[in-house]
C-alpha cells in the first residue's frame, strides 16, 4: 500500500514540486530578490537538491524506513515522538501551498469572489487521497508527468513572444538581495525531506541516485525557465503578478481569435497542483498514524479538518501567514526541512542483506502501523548477522527463519560483491539462462553461438 | 407433450401413474409364474423326466424371480428420481432389453433428442440380451457422450440439463446419456461490435457452442477449461477458460473460487457472475472486461487474460481487467497501426469531451466566461439570454432528455423508432429551443456529448453518470468543481486494482512496453511481448519477424535487460497484491466475500480435492471412475463433463 516506484519519485520531483512553486514564489522573490531572483531561486534549488542527494545516499546504505532506523538508535517511543513532529511540521507546511492555492482558485477560475466553501471539497478529495497510503501518490506521479510536460509546454510558449529577457539584467545587481531571495524561500522548499520519509519504500536500484537526481535538476530547471520568463515578461510589475502561473501567458496574441485557451492548460496545471499539495497533507497522515499505531482514517479526517479549520481562520491572511513563516518560523524550516535529514545520515544503520531483494520486500513483513512499536523482521536479520556483537538482544532471537533464509542463500554465494548481493532478482534471471553455459560471463554469446549453429545446421 | 421414439421394441410413453402400475402388473405377472412353477415341480412325481422338469421349473422360477428382482429395482430407481423430479415434463420410457429385462429411460421432455435416444440407446439394448454391468452397458451403447451416477439426486440434474437417465434392470446405477437437445441460435455478428474488417462470428447463449468458438481458434493443448456450476436453482454451467503458462494461475485460482462461493438462487446472464467477480462491486466502473467475439476473445487470452463463459449468455467475461482496453477495437488489429493510432486518440478525445465538455460548458457559462472567445462569446451570449432555466439545469435537463430517448429507442419496436426520432429531433429540439426553453449551444453541446459517448460502447453507461456528476459539480463549485472531481476520480482509478493489475495501467503506474498497444498502436512485429502489466509467465509472444535472427536476438536481449527493471517493478507491485489475492485479503470487501466463500464451501460440503480435480482437467468418464462419487457428483453437478485439452 505504501510502495513507490523510483521512476515515480522521478516524476514528484520532476513534474510536481515545480507547480507548487509557479504561483507566489515568482512575485515573492521579484519582490525581495529583483531581476536576481534567479540566483536566488538556484542557491535554493541547490540547497534542497543537496539534501535530496544525501537522503539518496542514506537510501543507498538502508532497506529501511526512516522510522525502523529511528527505533533501532532510539527506541520505539523516540521514533513516534519524532514521527508526531513531523506530522505536525507537514501539516504546517502544508498550511501555506494551501492557502496560495486557495488564493490562487479564487482569483482564477472565478469572476466573482465565491464564498470559501467552493475551496473546502479540497479537503474531501485530500482526505480521501491521505486513505489511500503512499501508493496512491507514486501513481498520480505517473498521471501528472505527461499533463504537467504538455500543460506547461504550451503555457511557457505562449509566453515566450512577449518574453524581453534583457530585463533579468546586470546578474548579481546586488548580494543583499540575491540573501533576501533565498532568505524568503524555506516554505517553497520542504520537499527534500520526502525522500527521507520513502525511505524503505522505493525500491533502491542501480544508479537510482543519478535517475532521481536528474529528474531533481530537471524540475529546477524548468522552475528556473518558469522565473526567467515570468520576470522577462513583467519585469519591475512582476511583484504585483501574484498569481504568476495564470498571469504568464496573458499577453499571447492569439487570444484575440481564440478565447483564453491557456486557461485550459492551467487548469490542467491547477489539477497537478492539487496532487502535489496533497502530498505533504498525505505524508502528515503517514507519520501521524504511525506515531499513533493505528490505521490512517481517523489522522486523515482530524488533519484534513484541522487544515480546513485553518485555511478558514486565515482565509485573508495568507500575507501575514507567509511574513510569520518565513521570518519567525524559519528555523523550524531549516531544522526540520534540513537538519533533520542531515542528522539522520549519522544513524546507525545496517548494510542491505546480500541478495535480499527489496526493501518492500521485506517491509511486507514488517507489522501494520499499529505494530510500529513492535521491532520489524528486517532489523532482526541484521541484529542476527551481528552475531559477533557481544551484545544481543533478546527479541533478535525470535527471527531465525528469516535469518536462516538469508543465510543459506549466503551459502550458496560464497564470494558476491555488494552489488551483486543488491541485484538478486535481476541476477537469479540471468543465473537461470547462464546455468547452461559452461562458464560465466559468458552467457549471451554462447547463447546466440548455439542459436547461430542451430540456424545454419 | 412428444411421443417417444417408435422404433424402439416396446417402447411406451407412460405418467408416473401408468408406469408404476404397468411394472408393478408385471412384475405381479412374473412372481406368478414363478411361484406356479416351483408349485407344479413339488407335485411333479420323482423320475427322469420329472427331474428334468423339476430342473427346468427351478430354471424357469429362478429366472422369473430375477426378472421380478429386476423390475422391482428399475421400478424402484425410476421412482427414485420421479420422487425428485416429480414435473409433468418429466417422462419415463420403458422398454424391455431383448432377454426381456426392463429397461427404462427418464427424460426431460423438450430439452431431449429423443430421437438419438431411441436410435442409440433402446435400440442397442432391444436387440440383444441385456448387460450385466455398466461397463457392458457402455460398451453395447456405443454413444459418444455417456457418464455414470450412482444417486438419483445427481440423475436429477444430468435429466434437468437434458441428458437422460438410462437404468436397466440388473445393472448398479445409472447410465447418464448426453442427448441434450436445445433450441439454438446461430453463430451470428453481433450486434453490440459490428466489424467493418475482420470476423463476424459473434457468442450465441450455448456454452458448449461458445467453448467450440474459441477451441476452433486455439488448437493448443495449454487451452484448459475449468466447468463450474453457479445458481443454487438454474444449476447454470460456467466455464473458465485460459491458455495454461500464459495466463496468471492465481486469477484463475481466485476467479473459481469466487464463482464457487456465488450464493445466488440463478444466472439468467454472465452480468451477473461479472458482480460475484468484481473486486469492488459496487463501483461505478466496470470490474470485468466483455466481449461477444470469439476472434477479440482469443487475443484477450492471448494476451494472459481468462476467460469466463456462462451457459445461457452471449457475453463472455474477461480478467484481468484494464480501462485502456475499452479504448481498443478489433478493427485496430486489421487496418494499418496510424489509423489504428488515430482512432484511438479519437476514441479517448471523444470520451473526454462526452465527460467533460457540457461541465465545462456551465462552468464557462456560470463562472468563466474568459475561457470563450469574443464572438462565441456573444453567440452563446445571445443564445441563452432569454433562458429560464440555470445552465446547469438546461444541461441537466437536455442530458435527462437525451437518456430517455437512448432508453426508449433501445426498448420500443422498431417501427416506432422513426416516429421517435422525429419527436425527439423536431418537437423537444426545435420547438423547445423556440419556445425559449433551452438554447440552442446547450442542444449543441449534449448532442455532441451524447454522440461521443458512443464511440466507446463499453464505457457509455458509466461516462453518462460520469457527465452528470460533472455537471452537478460545474453547476455548483465551478471550474474548480471539475478539477476536484477529476483529481477524486484519478486517486480513485489509481489505486484500484482488477485482480491485482492496476486498472489504469499502463499509464498508471507506467509500462512503457505496454503502451505500444494501448496508447498507440505499433506495428504487429513490434508488440514481441504480451501486456507485461497481466503478469504472465510466458511473456514472449512474436519469436522474429523480418529480421536476421542474430539481430532479433540482441534487440530482445536488450530490450530484456532493458525493460527487467519495469517487470521487476510490476512485479514487485504485484507481489503484495498478488500475496493479499492468493490469502483473501483484497481489500475489506475481499475479505468479507472470502470469508464467506469459505463458509459456504462448508455449508456446500464441498472439498479441495474437488477444485483442484477440476482445475486440473481431470474428469469425464474414466476419471469418474477414478475419482469416485465426490468427482462425479460434480460432473453431475456441472451438467457436463469437464473438457480436457
Amino acid at each position: 500500500m505504501n510502495d513507490i516506484k523510483l521512476r515515480q519519485l522521478c516524476f514528484i520531483f520532476a513534474a510536481m514540486l515545480p507547480v507548487t512553486r509557479m504561483i507566489v514564489y515568482p512575485a515573492t522573490l521579484a519582490y525581495h530578490a529583483g531581476s536576481d531572483l534567479l540566483l536566488s531561486a538556484a542557491l535554493s534549488l541547490a540547497l534542497e537538491g543537496l539534501v535530496v542527494g544525501l537522503m539518496l545516499w542514506l537510501a543507498r546504505r538502508t532497506r529501511s524506513t526512516f522510522f525502523g532506523l529511528l527505533a533501532e538508535n532510539f527506541g520505539d517511543a523516540a521514533a513516534r515522538i519524532v514521527y508526531g513532529l513531523f506530522a505536525l511540521f507537514f501539516a504546517l507546511s502544508a498550511l501555506l501551498p494551501l492557502l496560495e492555492q486557495r488564493g490562487f482558485v479564487m482569483q482564477v477560475l472565478y469572476e466573482n469572489v465565491p464564498p470559501l466553501i467552493c475551496y473546502a471539497p479540497f479537503f474531501g478529495v485530500c482526505f480521501f487521497a491521505c486513505t489511500k497510503g503512499l501508493r496512491a501518490v507514486g501513481r498520480v506521479a505517473d498521471l501528472s508527468l505527461p499533463v504537467f510536460v504538455l500543460s506547461y509546454a504550451v503555457v511557457i510558449l505562449l509566453a515566450l513572444p512577449q518574453a524581453d529577457f534583457g530585463a533579468l539584467l546586470p546578474v548579481v545587481e546586488s548580494g543583499a538581495r540575491v540573501w533576501r531571495g533565498f532568505a524568503a524561500g524555506p516554505c517553497w522548499y520542504t520537499a527534500c525531506l520526502y525522500p527521507l520519509f520513502f525511505l524503505g519504500h522505493v525500491r533502491y536500484e542501480r544508479r537510482a541516485a543519478a535517475k532521481v537526481l536528474g529528474a531533481y535538476v530537471a524540475g529546477a530547471a524548468v522552475t528556473l525557465l518558469f522565473l526567467a520568463v515570468f520576470y522577462a515578461v513583467f519585469s519591475d510589475i512582476s511583484i504585483l503578478q501574484h498569481n504568476s502561473l495564470a498571469q504568464i501567458s496573458k499577453y499571447a496574441t492569439a487570444f484575440s481569435s481564440l478565447g483564453r485557451v491557456d486557461l485550459l492548460f492551467i487548469f490542467a496545471l491547477t489539477l497537478v497542483l492539487a496532487f502535489a499539495l496533497c502530498i505533504p497533507v498525505q505524508l502528515s497522515v503517514h507519520c501521524a498514524a504511525r506515531a499513533l499505531g493505528c490505521r490512517p482514517l481517523l489522522p486523515a479526517a482530524v488533519i484534513n479538518a484541522a487544515l480546513l479549520a485553518l485555511t478558514v481562520f486565515f482565509n485573508t491572511s495568507f500575507r501575514e501567514v507567509q511574513q510569520f513563516c518565513t521570518q519567525r518560523l524559519w528555523f523550524v524550516y531549516a531544522a526540520f526541512a534540513y537538519l533533520v535529514p542531515v542528522l539522520a545520515l549519522f544513524l546507525k544503520r545496517e548494510r542491505p542483506p546480500h541478495g535480499g531483494g527489496s526493501a518492500s520486500h521485506l517491509l511486507k513483513r514488517e507489522s501494520p502501523p499499529q505494530g510500529a512499536g513492535r521491532r520489524p523482521p528486517l532489523f532482526s536479520i541484521f541484529k542476527k548477522k551481528e552475531s559477533h556483537a557481544p551484545c544481543r538482544g533478546k527479541r533478535h532471537g525470535r527471527r531465525a527463519p528469516l535469518l536462516s533464509i538469508f543465510k543459506r542463500k549466503e551459502a550458496h554465494k560464497p564470494q558476491r560483491g555488494r552489488r551483486h548481493g543488491r541485484r538478486a532478482p535481476f541476477l537469479s534471471i540471468f543465473k537461470k539462462k547462464e546455468a547452461h553455459a559452461p562458464q560465466r560471463g559468458r552467457g549471451r554469446t554462447e547463447k546466440r553461438a548455439r542459436g547461430r549453429g542451430r540456424r545454419h545446421g | 407433450m412428444e411421443e417417444p421414439p417408435k422404433e424402439a421394441q416396446g417402447g411406451q410413453p407412460a405418467s408416473e401413474q401408468k408406469t408404476a402400475q404397468g411394472a408393478f402388473k408385471k412384475a405381479a405377472a412374473h412372481k406368478e409364474n414363478a411361484d406356479q412353477a416351483a408349485a407344479d415341480g413339488q407335485t411333479t412325481e420323482r423320475g427322469g423326466e420329472q427331474e428334468k422338469g423339476i430342473a427346468a421349473g427351478t430354471a424357469a422360477a429362478e429366472t422369473s424371480k430375477e426378472k421380478a428382482a429386476c423390475a422391482a429395482d428399475v421400478q424402484a430407481k425410476v421412482k427414485e428420481i420421479k420422487r425428485l423430479l416429480p414435473a409433468p415434463d418429466i417422462l419415463v420410457y420403458e422398454f424391455s432389453a431383448g432377454d426381456g429385462t426392463p429397461c427404462a429411460a427418464v427424460y426431460a421432455d423438450g430439452i431431449t433428442d429423443k430421437e438419438l435416444m431411441g436410435m442409440l440407446a433402446a435400440r442397442p439394448l432391444a436387440e440383444r440380451p441385456a448387460p450385466c454391468s455398466r461397463e457392458e452397458a457402455k460398451r453395447m451403447l456405443l454413444f459418444p457422450e455417456l457418464r455414470e451416477a450412482d444417486e438419483a439426486s445427481a440423475c436429477s440434474r444430468e435429466i434437468l440439463a437434458g441428458n437422460p437417465a438410462l437404468v436397466i434392470g440388473g445393472v448398479e446405477g445409472y447410465i447418464i446419456l448426453g442427448t441434450k437437445k436445445v433450441a439454438l441460435r446461430a453463430v451470428s455478428e453481433p450486434q453490440t461490435s459490428i466489424a467493418v474488417k475482420g470476423p463476424r462470428e459473434g457468442f450465441i447463449e450455448d456454452i458448449k457452442t461458445n467453448m467450440g468458438l474459441i477451441r476452433r481458434r486455439l488448437k493448443t493443448p495449454d487451452l484448459m477449461f475449468v466447468m463450474l456450476e453457479a445458481g443454487r436453482r438454474s444449476g447454470t454451467a460456467v466455464a473458465i477458460a485460459y491458455l495454461k503458462g500464459i495466463a496468471d494461475e492465481r486469477v484463475v485460482k481466485k476467479a473459481e473460487e469466487r464463482i464457487r462461493a456465488a450464493d445466488i438462487d440463478g444466472v439468467p446472464d454472465s452480468s451477473y457472475i461479472a458482480k460475484f467477480l468484481a473486486e469492488r462491486p459496487r463501483s461505478l466502473f466496470k470490474q470485468a472486461g466483455t466481449t461477444e467475439k470469439p476472434d477479440i476473445l482469443c487475443a484477450k487470452m492471448l494476451e494472459g487474460r481468462i476467460a469466463v463463459l456462462v451457459d445461457g449468455s452471449p457475453i463472455v467475461l474477461t480478467l484481468p481487467y484494464l480501462l485502456a482496453e475499452d479504448f481498443q477495437s478489433a478493427q485496430d488489429y486489421f487496418v494499418s497501426p496510424y489509423r489504428a493510432t488515430a482512432s484511438r486518440w479519437l476514441r479517448m478525445g471523444a470520451a473526454c469531451t462526452a465527460v467533460f465538455l457540457p461541465a465545462f460548458y456551465v462552468a464557462a457559462e456560470l463562472f468563466r466566461l474568459r475561457l470563450l472567445p469574443f464572438d462565441l462569446l456573444m453567440t452563446v451570449a445571445g443564445g441563452v439570454r432569454s433562458i429560464p432555466l440555470s445552465p446547469g439545469l438546461e444541461l441537466f435537463f437536455l442530458l435527462l432528455v437525451l437518456e430517455v430517448l437512448i432508453e426508449a429507442s433501445v426498448r420500443m419496436p422498431k417501427y416506432v423508432a422513426l416516429a421517435l426520432s422525429v419527436i425527439g429531433a423536431l418537437v423537444l429540439g426545435d420547438t423547445a429551443v423556440k419556445a425559449g426553453l433551452v438554447s440552442s449551444p446547450a442542444i449543441i453541446i449534449v448532442a455532441l456529448s451524447g454522440i461521443s459517448a458512443y464511440t466507446v460502447p463499453d464505457l457509455t453507461g458509466t461516462l453518462s453518470l460520469v457527465r452528470l456528476a460533472f455537471i452537478v459539480a460545474a453547476g455548483s463549485i465551478g471550474t474548480y468543481g471539475i478539477l476536484l472531481l477529476a483529481a477524486l476520480l484519478a486517486y480513485y482509478l489509481v489505486t484500484t486494482d482488477s485482480y491485482g493489475v492496476p486498472l489504469l495501467a499502463p499509464f498508471s503506474p507506467l509500462i512503457r512496453s505496454d503502451l505500444k498497444d494501448t496508447l498507440y498502436k505499433a506495428e504487429l512485429f513490434s508488440l514481441w511481448h504480451r501486456p507485461r502489466v497481466l503478469r504472465g509467465k510466458n511473456e514472449r509472444r512474436l519469436a522474429s519477424f523480418g529480421k536476421e535472427g542474430e539481430e532479433m536476438e540482441s534487440e530482445v536481449e536488450q530490450e530484456e535487460t532493458k525493460s527487467s527493471a519495469e517487470r521487476e517493478e510490476m512485479k514487485g507491485a504485484a507481489t503484495e497484491e498478488g500475496k493479499d489475492m492468493q490469502e483473501g485479503k483484497g481489500g475489506f470487501q475481499n475479505r468479507e466475500k472470502t470469508k464467506s466463500s469459505a463458509e459456504r464451501e462448508e455449508m456446500k460440503g464441498a472439498t479441495p480435492e474437488e477444485g483442484k480435480d477440476i482445475q486440473e482437467g481431470e474428469g469425464g468418464l474414466q476419471n469418474n471412475k477414478q475419482a469416485g462419487g465426490t468427482s462425479q457428483n460434480r460432473e453431475e453437478a456441472g451438467g457436463r463433463p469437464s473438457e480436457t485439452p
